[in-house]
């Protein structure tokens, strides 16, 4: 039997090439994305096994957010230099620094601009090494890296322009030295780095000198970084910790593998959905060979195979297609991923040395996983199909009656109603399972629809048949779409998987930047807002100086300027939440916000106002007092009034005196109304001067805001379309291979329309209209879902105050089936070239 | 009077080397305009080899193929796919009926194909010759294997082509259904003046021919006018013995 079914296989190779290209495809997708992952984590992983190369010992102020972090004096650094310690570098760094451009005067570009204090020794611990010059030696001097002297294009003895986020303001620098890193390098990963003289670095940072915030240790010869850390931590000041330099380098490598393990699993995602579309491919292919081997299987039957050892045959055949697919996905993957690294990585400027490629085991053991599973559960209705087959019936001339499609649409139904049910339940927010019930609804939606769709195929199908399938060859090829509804509706439905997720998503899209365009235009007192850069944290670190807004005030025509702080590390009565500080009374007044209880005025110190919805989720009254923990300081705040939620306004609000306990004291955005008389362009230029010293502050007026957010979705919209390139890939060699099968069923037909005289072009129209419209079906279907499942979240996100408004896309929507209509002829020009090609004579004796 | 089709010199020749097979060894045949012509011969003698050169569905390794005044030999793939809109009708052996069409529309697929309309006259004498009735309306796999082959043969007839080719259009029918067929080609020919050409191996479908030819070898061995079942029998069986050929 093993065999048979083994020689079968070889037999068939052509027309499985195309299932073992879907699991290649689908599986290369997600081998591709782990062995990212693997890589980008051990490039970061060398980074830190360079910053941490001379460190034996690391000491840190313990991780606790609710006190003020303890700091390190100089006493405290002489008591812990035991025995055994060689070299002593005391820390005294921060982020946010960021010099300005010499020649354009603009801010320098770069994910991380650091600034550390350097005492007249240099760096202790030898990463840090100059090149030129000195190191700072007074408060007007910095030594910078030879990446930042390239970056602001400043050279030695040269003025450079910082921005100090303590000061929020820009100071200018003479440059002492110029430095670089351990092993000839100009940068560690594409960082600026400004070194100040230690004592004017102490103040700048930390407000007074003699702090650090840590320290390292290198190791005399002999001694091991466990046995230092055991002599380092019996001296430890309270609220320190020690760990190892391995220990922190691990720590730190973990702590970003966290953050690229986010990346990794959207992109496993994405590739668990190519993987879901390739199953409805693998099905039709193993669906039609074994229909069209049903007279071989029956003569196993007879010759006396048992049904399961007919199952047998079709799923062994499954499980080495699966295992070929799997073993060339990998391979194909780990070229993917490897490339995917070395271009990302120089896109992000993460200007690291690669560490080679990583192939862990979970990517190997994903990759059969994922190929031959796929392969199995998509051959195993075929198989038991095939099984069931009685001898005697297969053994005559194959005879496929039209089956009813009511069994097959009642369980659909049931599929889809429970998919929705199960929607609506996690869009409700029903227990802390939201996120794996909204995947298994829309998982059994899917199903349930593609069960669905052979009913639908007849009506759709002949409708868009009426509009394409003009001329005769057209006619037979709509006739031909129509004869097997099942096949057309399943080669269908994976294309209608992609689709549905990209006009889900524009939709959304759409719908979020309607609601915006609404909410904005609404009748406010806001005509130019100011923004922090988009890709600044919130916390107080980057933005802009609040004074600032005293200078906008001054300017012609404003009548109210309001600056906004807010802050993510923060929680309200243990729960984190976003919190935000301003002048709520000018907020009140710019935002028409409404009053539900208690009062809406300037706030004082530990006062707060709420919204209403988050007062009534809570049972939270006027007049309570609540824990409010903001940065490291935590106090008792009472609640002086509700206002009610807007998707513009939301949220807890503080006064502007609990700024003082935010991590960074800089405004995050900025509001400015102004009156009749003012010319919004001249003053968003003046107020552009004004903020001209803040790096990557925005400032715009609302249509510039709203048009800015848009890009910001069409971004977005456009990224899952293209990382579902795969999944629409698929689904068109899904089409192709249908085609391809269907041709090779259909010869001898083929050969008789050639026979009575049907051109070569007129059998190329015939498979074009076929193929055209098993695509167009797809994406209508697909459309019609994305826009069902859009509406189902924007319903969602309506009641929940962040939208307005539900807005179809319709431009987007009609390309998609334009798109559809290109795939269709695409998908069809080579089944067609080889039936066209056909000998008339042997096809007509085609048996 | 020039011939409905016609075959000079034919030769064709499969393969090469050890493996080289001739199928035809010079063959001329005129068909005669307006006759009913069958193509006789044993297992191998070229009969279908023969049909299918004159038809324009196989290439001929030498001589010419001329339909009507068409000179088949030589033509593209564009030209051979006008010669059948406009001067060949098909017979074949199994129906060949498109699945998805009703028999009528099956009927005027050549037509439609070739964007022309039916004269309705013409295509209710075929219609009613063919003697379906309310079966029309019907697809393939509703009708008997009988009626299947006067869907088949009333496709060749309404695009009245030139010349109708049969590849034994008897072969897969019982023998009422086979008589059926093939009355009604002959009454086709006899009362529509319809050139048809048939091959068969069956003597007494080609006692309903007006003249049958031979073929053993690859080459016409002999013809025979106004046949009966008896005689034709005969003329086989001596051809068996020639060519030791056992059918």
């Amino acid at each position: 039997m093993i065999k048979a079914s083994l020689r079968g296989l070889l037999h068939r190779k052509l027309r499985l090439t195309l299932a073992v290209v879907a699991i290649v495809l689908s599986v290369g997708f997600l081998a591709g994305s782990i062995v990212l992952g693997d890589t980008l984590n051990n490039r970061f992983a060398g980074l830190f096994r360079t910053i941490n190369q001379n460190v034996a010992v690391q000491v840190q102020p313990n991780d606790d957010r609710t006190e003020t972090p303890a700091r390190l004096t100089d006493a405290d650094l002489a008591n812990l230099k035991v025995d055994g310690v060689d070299k002593v570098s005391g820390d005294v760094t921060a982020n946010g620094f960021i010099p300005f451009r010499s020649d354009t005067g603009k801010a320098v570009t770069a994910q991380t601009t650091l600034a550390v204090g350097v005492g007249p020794e240099g760096d202790q611990l030898g990463l840090v090494e100059k090149r030129r010059g000195d190191w700072p030696a007074g408060s007007g001097d910095v030594a910078i890296s030879a990446n930042t002297a390239k970056l602001a294009k400043v050279g030695l003895n040269d003025e450079i322009k910082i921005f100090i986020p303590r000061l929020g303001e820009a100071r200018t620098y003479r440059v002492s030295g110029i430095v670089g890193f351990a092993g000839g390098r100009d940068t560690l990963a594409g960082e600026t780095l400004i070194m100040f003289q230690l004592d004017h670095a102490q103040k700048l940072i930390y407000g007074e000198s003699g702090l650090y915030q840590g320290a390292s240790f290198s190791a005399k010869d002999g001694v091991s970084q466990a046995e230092l850390k055991k002599r380092i931590e019996a001296k430890l000041p309270k609220g320190f910790k020690a760990t190892t330099g391995d220990e922190a380098t691990e720590e730190a490598s973990n702590s970003v593998s966290d953050q690229f393990s986010a990346f990794t699993i959207i992109l496993s995602a994405f590739a668990g959905i190519a993987a879901f579309v390739g199953i409805f491919l693998i099905y039709n292919t193993f669906n039609i060979i074994v229909a069209q081997r049903s007279r071989e299987l029956a003569l196993l039957r007879a010759m006396g195979a048992g049904w399961g050892q007919v199952i047998g045959t079709v799923l062994l055949e499954a499980l080495v297609v699966g295992g070929v697919g799997a073993t060339l996905g990998l391979a194909a993957g780990i070229g993917v991923g490897a490339g995917a690294e070395a271009w990302l990585s120089s896109q992000l400027g993460i200007a690291l040395p690669s560490g080679g490629i990583v192939v862990s085991l979970w990517a190997v053991v994903w990759s059969y996983v994922v190929g031959v599973i796929v392969t199995v559960i998509a051959a195993f209705i075929p198989a038991v199909k095939a099984s069931m087959v009685p001898p005697v019936a297969a053994m005559r001339e194959v005879v496929r009656p039209d089956k009813s499609l009511v069994g097959l649409s009642i369980v659909g139904a049931a599929f889809l109603v429970l998919g929705a049910g199960l929607l609506f339940l996690a869009l409700a927010g029903v227990g802390s399972l939201t996120a794996l019930l909204l995947a298994i609804g829309v998982v059994m939606i899917f199903v349930g629809v593609a069960l669905l769709s052979p009913l639908l195929a007849k009506p759709v199908v002949r409708a868009v048949g009426a509009i394409v399938g003009r001329g005769q060859a057209g006619k037979l090829g709509v006739r031909n779409a129509l004869r097997n509804p099942r096949r057309t509706a399943v080669t269908a439905a994976a294309l209608m998987i992609g689709v549905t997720l990209i006009s889900m998503a524009a939709t959304v899209a759409q719908s979020f930047k309607t609601s915006l365009t609404e909410i904005l235009g609404g009748d406010f007192g806001v005509e130019v807002m100011i923004q922090a850069p988009p890709t600044a944290p919130p916390t107080g670190e980057a933005g802009f100086n609040p004074s600032a807004m005293d200078k906008v005030k001054q300017l012609p025509g404003v009548t109210e300027a309001a600056a906004w702080h807010i802050t993510i590390d923060a929680a309200v009565n243990g729960t984190p939440a976003f919190l935000a500080a301003t002048d709520v009374a000018v907020a009140q007044r710019m935002w028409r916000l409404e009053t539900v209880g208690g009062q809406l005025k300037t706030l004082g110190e530990q006062e707060l106002v709420l919204d209403d919805k988050m007062a009534e989720a809570n049972r939270w009254k006027v007049g309570d007092k609540l824990d409010v923990r903001v940065g490291h300081s935590s106090k008792q705040y009472t609640v002086v009034g509700i206002y009610k939620a807007s998707p513009t306004v939301q949220g807890p609000i503080l006064g502007l005196p609990a700024v003082d306990d935010f991590a960074g004291k800089l405004a995050y955005q900025g509001f400015v109304s102004l009156d009749s008389s003012a010319d919004v362009g001249w003053t968003v230029a003046a107020v552009e001067k004004i903020m001209e010293d803040y790096p990557g502050v925005q400032v715009g007026d609302m249509s510039a805001y709203v048009e800015q957010t848009g890009q910001a979705f069409d971004f977005l919209v456009n990224a899952i379309t293209v990382l579902l390139g795969v999944a629409l890939i698929i689904a068109l060699l899904g089409i192709i291979n249908t085609l391809l099968l269907s041709i090779v069923e259909r010869t001898r037909e083929l050969g008789l329309v050639r026979a009575v005289g049907l051109s070569r072009g007129g059998v190329v129209r015939m498979i074009g209209v076929e193929s055209v419209l098993i695509a167009i079906f797809g994406c209508l279907l697909g459309v019609a879902l994305g826009i069902g499942l859009a509406a189902a979240a924007v319903k969602a996100l309506i009641d929940m105050k962040v939208m307005t408004t539900f807005a179809l896309p319709w431009t987007s929507l009609v390309t998609y089936v334009f798109v559809a209509l290109v795939f269709g002829v695409l998908a069809a020009l080579w089944p067609a070239r080889r039936a066209a090609k056909l000998n008339v004579l042997d096809a007509i004796a085609y048996e | 009077m020039n011939a409905a089709a016609r075959a000079v010199d034919v030769w064709k020749v499969y393969g090469s080397g050890e493996a080289q097979v001739i199928a035809l060894r010079g063959v001329s045949l005129e068909v005669e305009r307006g006759k009913f012509t069958a193509i006789m011969g044993p297992s191998g003698s070229g009969k279908s080899t023969l049909m299918h050169c004159l038809a324009g569905l196989d290439s001929v390794s030498r001589g010419q193929v001329a339909v009507g005044d068409t000179l088949v030999t030589g033509l593209s793939d564009g030209g051979l796919t006008k010669l059948r809109r406009e001067k060949v009708g098909f017979v074949f052996q199994q129906f060949n009926l498109l699945p998805t069409l009703t028999a009528e529309e099956n009927i005027s697929l050549p037509l439609a194909i070739a964007g022309r309309k039916a004269d309705p006259a013409w295509f209710k004498t075929v219609i009613d010759t063919v003697g379906l009735g309310d079966r029309l309306k019907h697809r393939p796999s509703e009708l008997s294997g009988g009626q299947q082959q006067r869907v088949a043969c009333a496709r060749a007839l309404v695009s009245r082509p030139e010349v109708i080719f049969a590849d034994e259009p008897t072969g897969n029918l019982d023998s009422k259904s086979g008589a059926d067929i093939l009355t009604f080609l002959r009454r086709s020919v006899s009362e529509f003046g319809q050139t048809i050409v048939m091959v068969t191996h069956d003597a007494n479908a080609a006692s309903y021919a007006d003249r049958v030819v031979f073929l053993a070898d690859g080459r016409i061995v002999d013809e025979m006018s106004s046949p009966t079942a008896e005689a034709v029998l005969d003329k086989i069986k001596s051809l068996d013995v020639m060519t030791g050929a056992d059918e």
